[in-house]
This record gives structure tokens, C-alpha cells and sequence, in this order.
């Protein structure tokens, strides 16, 4: 039942077990009223006002007689013969009723026995002959016959005096309500696992799902074995952060002593082009590195001013005579969201990068809309086509191919800003800038304290 | 000034030859030390003016090495890293580190950060004589355990204290149960997850009727705590 919600289990259950208390009920009332009231017991009064009537009908009558009382239930016969006689067996009855139909047919020899079951007859047919379901009135008439009447039971019941069917019924429904309630604990540990693994949080360390004791073997296996999973992969991760940890450490080490004795060139353009280069392949690092970590789930929370990092990021730029401008709306003044640092400043060092690549000038714009802020960096570039912007922001592509390594870099400038952008639960959008570049459009959530 | 004498604590030769010759270049005296060790031989000696400190040394880590010179006298200490991302938390703060540069850095960067550094060295050392804060309405000082609210001081208990000390030192920054039991527990800390949110209930609690409606401790997803003010040091 692989789409009951729990509202549906528990309606099931619910009537699965009014149904098993309703057929115990009726069990209860068949048991103590149902079959003894009339059917095959037939009232001993009865019996006995019929055989005075046909000792004392004309003999013409008699069959008129039995023709009006006869019923399906109820079939009286006479026949010639001895009532005691043919070794019959007297039924089993209750004491109670034996005295009764004696005492009511008092001045007539009588035996009640159950009607003859035909030898090898299954199990409907034997029931049949139960005192319960069948009896045979064998009355002695002064007229010197006997009186047979055959009674009925409407309802084959068992000895107990319940319908056929009532106890396979009565265990079918209690069998139901027992195997929803043990699918239910069987399937709470799949559950369970598909919410840890919803849950799983690469970044810290891995939260064993706990021992379904009372479980299944496969499913306690299977447990365990999303518990190795999550092991392994949080050692996996680990493994490949402190390799790429390393990676950069020693990078930036041999990067260090380069830098240095890239002084003992003699001043001119080729010291400057090696120092760029350094710088670059440091970028290019640090992009590397951020963006696994943000894939990680591994970039730190705490609250960031974003009009802050664009402040000083754009003087910075201001200061090198860089064509940059920025403008904060009032309310986006000392807004708040919850994200990275280092992170935020790559994504604005990177936007602005971008935009003075392609372009003349970049203009920076943050405010607020609803619940995010929303950063926007223009160029008066050639701007993107439309068909262009969503393949953009995958990694290593670039759009204009032919340009070098000094205008186009590695093309993983805004994968790395859409990676971290979204890390931080945001969306980078292209459009086209006023001033008629390109705009990048980023959303951030803000933060609100509360 | 340019008598001063650089300690220099790096691992690696190059760095320590090529910073060491174009401090030499500059008329310092440089004292180099590979290690923890060498560094503690050469303090022995001579008493520098400035200490530049690698983050990641064999043996005991630059942090750590950090951590014992503040809490022996007022050397300052410029800190070099390879880390970019761990660097804020090193100065400030945390550490005490005076300032810091990020492998790779240029000469002139260095030279800068050296000059800068060695001028603010040389006014009193006001850094370990203070460690009073203002956030919110509240000023809180660490070393008398007093905290100020507008009118009156603020009764807390000791543990309270810990906890907003911790926040305090580590403002806007999201801080995990674990983060926050190591920092005010120490190392040996038991896992007593309910009790820091205990504690951070009564803490918030106390604040919050001095400073109604502030929010200053907000709790964000996966079970972290966030101190939300700016906290600014006063004098």
C-alpha cells in the first residue's frame, strides 16, 4: 500500500475495527437470542394444539390440515407407523426444552431426533443435521399414526448457534487490523531513512540513523548499509577538502617565494605581467577551492552587510582609476543576510570583474525587494543573447572563445558566482542592462532578526 | 625605528631567507626561526619588536603560538597565512594577532604591513589592558565580569556570563551547540546540549527585559545560535 497517507491508515484502521466490534455484536445477540426463539424449535404449544387438531379432524380434512400449516420452515407429514419406533436417536437438546416439549405433548409418544444425514456428506450437509439447524418431531397420534414435522432453521448456524462464515469473518478483520498495524511499525524505519537521507548534512559529521531494533533483518540491513554509505561519503569529502586544503596551502607557498624573487626582475612590464599572472592563478585557486566547499555545504554562516563588502570592494576598484559606481538604496543601508564572507566578496569581485572585462564601466546597484536583497552589476558591453545567458553560468564556458587568456580567463567566473550564490539560497539571473551591457541580477535572502 | 629587530617564524627555508633579505634590505634586524622551538630559543635572546608568524608550522601551530605570546606580554604580532578563509578569525578577537597577510603577498605589501604595525606598536599596548564592549544598550566588560545596562548593572550568573562572553567575542556569526560548549566548557567538554539551550533561554531572557523587543540571541536552522548586534570595542 505503497500511497496510504497516515490519515488513511488510521480511517482503516479505524473501520476495519468497528467492523470486527459490529460482528462481534451480532455474534453476541445470535448467541443469546437468534436461533432458540422460534425456526427450528417451534413452540411446543404448538406441537401439541396440531396433533389434538388432526386426531380430531375428519380424516378427509387432514391433508387440508397440513397443507395450511405447512411452511418452508415447518414441514408437518403424517405417516403410518410407530413413533418410538425405526431406532431412532433422541437429538441432544437442552434439559429445559426437552422438559417442555414433553410436558406440552404429554399424552403422545414422542421423539425428537435430528433428520438422517446421508453417509460421506460434507460439512454443510453435517451442519445441516445439527440439533440446531434441523429437527424431526416424531408424534405419536391416538389415531394410531404418526405426525412427523421437519423443522428448519432458517440460517445454517454452527453448534455454537452463530451463522456460518461469522468466526471466518470475526478472524479475517482481526487479521487485517493486525497486519495494517505491523506494516505500519514495518515501514516506520523506511521512513525514517528517507528522512535521513533528506536530512544529510555533508558538511558535518555523519548523524547514524538509529538501530530499528524490532525491524526486519533487511530492513535493519538496510540501515546499517545507508549508515556505511553516509560514513564513507563524509570520509570522501573530508578526504577531498584536506587534499584540496593542501593543494592550496603548498600553491600558495610556491606562489609566496615566486612573488619574492619575482622582485629581482628588473622593474618594466614583464615584472608586472608576472605578478598578474600570480594573482590570477591565486583566483583562480581560491575560486576552485570556494566553489567545492560551497558544494560541500561547507561555507560558513554569519551575517554579512552586503553594501559593506560592494563599498570596499568599489573603492578599492575607485582607487585604481577603475570605471565603477555604486548605488545603495536607503533601506538596503546596513541590510543584513545570512551567508559567507569570503564568499560574498568573491561574488561581487568576480560580477565586477566580469562586467569590466566585457565592458567600459560596471554600475553597481543594491536594494531591497521583499524578502531579498538584490544585487544588480551593469555593463555598457555587447551585452548576452537571451539564448545565451542560461549556458553562461555553467562552468568553462565563455562567449567569446577566441579571446585570451588575459581578457577571458577560465570561463569559471560566474559558475563559481552561480555555485555560491545558490549555496547561500539566492538566484543569479542575466538580463540586459539600461545603459545596454549585460545586467547580472542577484538575490540573496535578507535577514530578519525574530 | 630602523634598529628594529623582526622575528621571523616560518617553515619553509625560501620564505624565511627571501622575507628575512628583503627585511635586511630595509635595515632590520631579523632573527629567523623555523619552529616553535627555535622561536622560543631566540626569545630567550633577544627581545624583538615584531613577530611574523606563519598560521601553519610543524609541530604547535601558529594559532597556538599566538594565543601563549598574548598571554605573556604585548610583542606585536603579524600573522601570515595560506588560508584565506580562516584569516579573520586569527585577528582580533580570537587570537590577538596585530594584523595579517595572505600568501602570497608582494614585497611592498609586507613592507607596509611591517611599518604599520611596528608604529602602532610603539604607542602604550592598550589592547591587553581592556577588554570592554558596547552592543545594543549593554556594555560588558570581560575582565571586571560586569554587565551594564543602561542604568544598572545586570546580574549573571557565572555560566550566563561564559555564554554571553562567547557570544560577545564572536558576534553575527552562526554558533553551533558544539562550538559553543568547547569555547565555554574547554576542551573536556560533556555533551550537554540541553543545558546550553537552558542557558541560552535564561541568558536571552535576562537581556530581553532589559532590552525589550532587541532579538540579540536568534536561533537559525539546523540548531545554530546567532548573536545579531555589532559589538564595538570602547576605550
Amino acid at each position: 500500500m505503497p500511497r496510504l497517507t497516515l490519515a488513511a491508515r488510521i480511517g482503516l484502521i479505524m473501520v476495519i475495527g468497528l467492523i470486527s466490534v459490529w460482528i462481534a455484536g451480532v455474534a453476541l445477540y445470535f448467541r443469546t437470542h437468534g436461533s432458540d426463539a422460534e425456526g427450528v424449535h417451534p413452540a411446543p404449544e404448538r406441537l401439541a394444539a396440531l396433533a389434538t387438531l388432526i386426531e380430531t379432524a375428519p380424516p378427509e380434512q387432514r391433508a387440508q390440515l397440513l397443507a395450511a400449516v405447512n411452511t418452508d420452515l415447518f414441514a408437518a407429514r403424517i405417516e403410518i407407523g410407530d413413533a418410538g419406533g425405526g431406532g431412532r436417536v433422541p437429538a441432544p437438546l437442552d434439559a429445559r426444552l426437552r422438559d417442555a416439549y414433553a410436558t406440552a405433548l404429554s399424552g403422545h409418544a414422542t421423539i425428537i431426533t435430528t433428520p438422517p444425514v446421508p453417509t460421506g456428506a460434507r460439512f454443510l450437509a453435517k451442519l445441516a443435521a445439527n440439533p440446531r439447524n434441523a429437527l424431526e418431531f416424531h408424534i405419536g397420534l391416538r389415531t394410531g399414526q404418526v405426525l412427523v414435522v421437519d423443522t428448519r432453521n432458517p440460517v445454517l448456524v454452527t453448534p455454537d448457534g452463530l451463522p456460518v462464515g461469522f468466526g471466518a469473518g470475526l478472524f479475517g478483520t482481526f487479521v487485517a487490523l493486525a497486519a495494517l498495524v505491523i506494516m505500519q511499525r514495518e515501514t516506520r524505519p523506511l521512513a525514517r531513512l528517507a528522512a535521513a537521507v533528506d536530512r544529510i548534512d555533508l558538511s558535518g559529521d555523519p548523524i547514524p540513523l538509529p538501530e530499528a531494533r524490532r525491524s526486519a533483518p533487511e530492513i535493519k540491513a538496510l540501515g546499517r548499509a545507508f549508515n556505511r554509505l553516509q560514513e564513507r561519503l563524509a570520509a570522501l569529502i573530508k578526504a577531498r577538502m584536506a587534499m584540496l586544503g593542501g593543494i592550496s596551502h603548498d600553491v600558495r607557498t610556491f606562489a609566496t617565494r615566486l612573488r619574492l624573487r619575482v622582485d629581482q626582475i628588473p622593474e618594466g612590464e614583464e615584472r608586472d605581467r608576472a605578478v598578474a599572472d600570480i594573482a590570477d592563478m591565486i583566483r583562480l585557486l581560491d575560486d576552485a577551492l570556494l566553489a567545492s566547499r560551497a558544494g560541500a555545504g561547507e561555507l560558513g554562516q554569519e551575517l554579512v552587510e552586503l553594501d559593506e563588502i560592494l563599498r570596499s570592494d568599489v573603492s578599492d576598484r575607485q582607487a585604481h582609476g577603475a570605471p565603477v559606481s555604486l548605488a545603495v538604496t536607503p533601506e538596503a543601508e546596513g541590510a543584513s543576510l545570512l551567508g559567507d564572507r569570503l564568499a560574498l566578496r568573491r561574488i561581487v569581485a568576480n560580477l565586477i570583474d566580469n562586467a569590466l572585462k566585457y565592458g567600459h564601466r560596471a554600475e553597481a546597484a543594491l536594494g531591497i525587494e521583499a524578502a531579498s536583497l538584490v544585487l544588480t552589476i551593469d555593463d555598457d558591453g555587447p551585452g548576452i543573447p537571451p539564448g545565451q545567458r542560461e549556458i553562461l553560468l555553467e562552468p568553462f564556458i565563455r562567449l567569446e572563445t577566441s579571446r585570451n587568456r588575459r581578457t577571458g580567463g577560465a570561463g569559471l567566473g560566474l559558475a563559481v558566482v552561480r555555485n555560491l550564490v545558490e549555496a547561500q539560497g539566492g538566484t543569479v539571473t542575466i538580463t540586459e542592462a539600461p545603459i545596454g551591457g549585460a545586467r547580472m541580477l542577484v538575490r540573496l535572502p535578507l535577514f530578519r532578526v525574530g | 625605528m630602523s634598529a628594529a629587530t623582526i622575528l621571523i617564524v616560518e617553515d619553509d627555508p625560501d620564505i624565511r631567507r627571501l622575507v628575512g633579505d628583503l627585511l635586511g634590505r630595509e635595515g632590520f634586524a631579523v632573527e629567523p626561526a623555523e619552529d616553535a622551538a627555535a622561536m622560543d630559543a631566540a626569545l630567550a635572546r633577544t627581545r624583538p619588536d615584531l613577530i611574523i608568524l606563519d598560521l601553519m608550522l610543524p609541530g604547535e601551530d601558529g594559532l597556538s603560538i599566538c594565543r601563549r605570546l598574548r598571554a605573556q606580554d604585548a610583542i606585536p604580532i603579524l600573522m601570515l597565512s595560506a588560508k584565506s578563509d580562516e584569516i579573520d578569525r586569527v585577528v582580533g578577537l580570537e587570537m590577538g594577532a596585530d594584523d595579517y597577510l595572505v600568501k602570497p603577498f608582494g614585497p611592498r605589501e609586507l613592507l607596509a604591513r611591517v611599518r604599520a604595525v611596528l608604529r602602532r606598536g610603539q604607542a602604550p599596548a592598550s589592547r591587553t589592558a581592556n577588554r570592554r564592549f558596547v552592543f545594543d544598550i549593554f556594555v560588558i566588560d570581560l575582565d571586571a565580569r560586569q554587565l551594564t545596562g543602561p542604568s544598572v548593572a545586570i546580574t549573571l550568573t557565572s555560566a550566563e556570563f561564559d555564554l554571553l562572553a562567547c557570544f560577545v567575542q564572536r558576534p553575527r556569526r552562526v554558533l553551533s551547540r558544539d562550538q559553543i560548549l568547547d569555547w565555554i566548557h574547554g576542551r573536556s567538554a560533556e555533551p550537554f546540549d540541553r543545558t546550553v539551550d537552558m542557558l541560552i533561554s535564561r541568558l536571552r531572557k535576562k537581556l530581553e527585559t532589559a532590552s525589550p523587543g532587541s532579538g540579540l540571541i536568534t536561533t537559525v536552522r539546523n540548531g545554530g545560535y546567532l548573536f545579531t548586534p555589532h559589538v564595538k570595542p570602547v576605550s
